[in-house]
């Protein structure tokens, strides 16, 4: 299983219902490309999509997506492999802040 | 007179009351975050808070006790396909939600119902308070929104949407910059009225382009409906024959602004907090005035009592002059993080005793 981790940033936006402690949120998530893995993520938190993705589902252009510790080559492109033990983050780019 | 008041800021919303004889904020919400505005809805008491998150988007959160809790709701969101061409050169790019510019909410029969104006420039209508938002196709397919072009944005965008309180099937909204728009039908079909406005910084031939009208902020007369006033890029704008056939009226010590508040019982008396015009952008002399009319723009005051008379460069937006339901009272908010309200229309201002966040709105509650 892939292994997806999300940054504090994000994680504090989650609903109370999620019950999440401030911080990372790790997840162990079936996929084999960057979107399946995504919509694995989304599956559990649906109201993380809109924070990740725009309603045309290309990453935001001020959210970063690291895969095995290298940017995304395309943000409009979530075909990208994903290893069986791969892990992808989840993060805010320095850019928007 | 309304004791409390919402302040949207670029590091959260303030919520300040009135206590004996000046404000005082009881509590924050989304401290840190960027809120572009508020609505507090006086059909059902709850609260809006339209925030803009530098990297995860325009978000949405309603509150049902005052701002004690808050919980998200959706956010309009474009279909694909749904493409901003737009009439100044730039390519055309896939439609994503900016920026929730506008929001008000439907009549008092219609609970739940709020219209919001959106970068790019759509409008969106919800019928349970904000759960689902559906874009109104009738403005957004019609051809002549492909001309209009951002002003201030890289994109067009609706700012000011006026329900009509005679039939609020009847909708104006105004559009920067795209002029204004009217329809009769609760969104279904759509009729350009920003004629009389002079858009100078066009071509000559262009400038009285209905469509090409940088309209900054539109308000309309609660007690004389047909009246309506315009803050625009070029000037300000009067119509007394209900958002159509428009003409200017000059506003000393400057035409140019963002803001207009018109008085809820008297469509004669409005303001305005005029800036050095555009490329500029703060105060006459540095010097902050309120300017009011009370006959229908022939003549002004300018009110200065309580402002910052010297080394001023507060700039007012287009959503952070407030009145409220007495027409007493009003209140205003600046680029750097003033806040002045007053008890008499304006005569006398009181600053509050604080540093804010660049200010984006204000409205009252």
């Amino acid at each position: 299983m892939a292994k997806v981790v999300l940054a504090p940033a994000l994680t504090r936006w989650l609903p109370a219902t999620a019950n999440h402690s401030p911080g990372e949120l790790a997840l162990q998530v079936i996929g084999t490309d960057v979107g399946q893995v995504l919509q694995a993520v989304f599956q559990q938190h649906p109201g993380l999509r809109g924070y990740v993705l725009d309603e045309q589902g290309v990453v935001r252009h001020h959210v970063a997506v690291f895969v095995d510790g290298q940017a995304l080559l395309d943000k409009r492109n979530l075909q990208q492999p994903v290893a069986a033990d791969g892990e992808v983050y989840v993060m805010q780019a320095l850019s928007g802040g | 007179m309304a004791d409390r008041l919402l302040v949207s800021s670029r590091k959260g919303l303030f919520v300040l009351a009135r206590e004996a004889s000046d404000w005082r904020i009881t509590h924050t919400a989304f401290l840190g975050d960027n809120v572009a505005l508020a609505l507090a809805d006086a059909r059902d008491g709850s609260w809006y808070a339209a925030l803009d998150l530098g990297h995860f988007g325009a978000k949405l959160h309603r509150s049902t006790d005052q701002g004690q809790s808050w919980n998200e709701v959706a956010v309009p969101a474009f279909a694909e396909g749904d493409e901003v061409a737009v009439g100044d050169g730039k390519p055309a790019q896939a439609a994503t939600l900016r920026l929730i510019w506008s929001l008000e909410p439907g009549a008092t029969h219609e609970p739940g119902r709020l219209w919001a104006g959106t970068i790019p420039g759509g409008l969106f209508r919800s019928d349970d308070y904000g759960q689902h938002w559906e874009l109104v196709r009738g403005l957004w397919d019609c051809p002549e929104r492909k001309q209009w072009f951002g002003g201030g944005y890289d994109q067009p965008g609706i700012h000011s949407i006026c329900v009509d309180p005679r039939d609020s099937r009847c909708l104006r909204i105004a559009v920067s910059t795209g002029g204004v728009w009217r329809s009769e039908d609760s969104g279904a079909s759509w009729t350009q009225t920003a004629q009389g406005m002079i858009a100078r910084y066009m071509p000559e031939g262009q400038q009285g382009d209905p469509n090409h009208q940088d309209v900054h902020r539109m308000v309309q007369s609660p007690a004389q409906p047909e009246v309506f006033w315009a803050q625009h890029h070029n000037g300000v704008f009067r119509s007394q024959a209900n958002g159509t056939d428009w003409h200017e009226v000059q506003v000393p010590p400057s035409s140019f602004g963002f803001a207009v508040a018109v008085h809820p019982h008297d469509a004669d008396t409005a303001w305005f907090v005029p800036a050095v015009k555009d490329e500029k952008r703060y105060p006459v002399d540095a010097a902050l005035v309120v300017a009011r009319t009370r006959d229908g723009g022939r003549h002004f005051d300018l009110l200065r009592q309580g402002l910052p008379q010297e080394a001023s460069y507060d700039l007012v937006y287009r959503h952070a002059l407030a009145i409220d339901h007495s027409g007493d009272r009003l209140a205003f908010g600046s680029t750097t993080g003033g806040l002045w309200t007053t008890d008499d229309q304006g005569e006398h201002w009181q600053a509050l005793p604080a540093r804010l966040p660049p200010i984006h709105a204000v409205t009252f509650a």
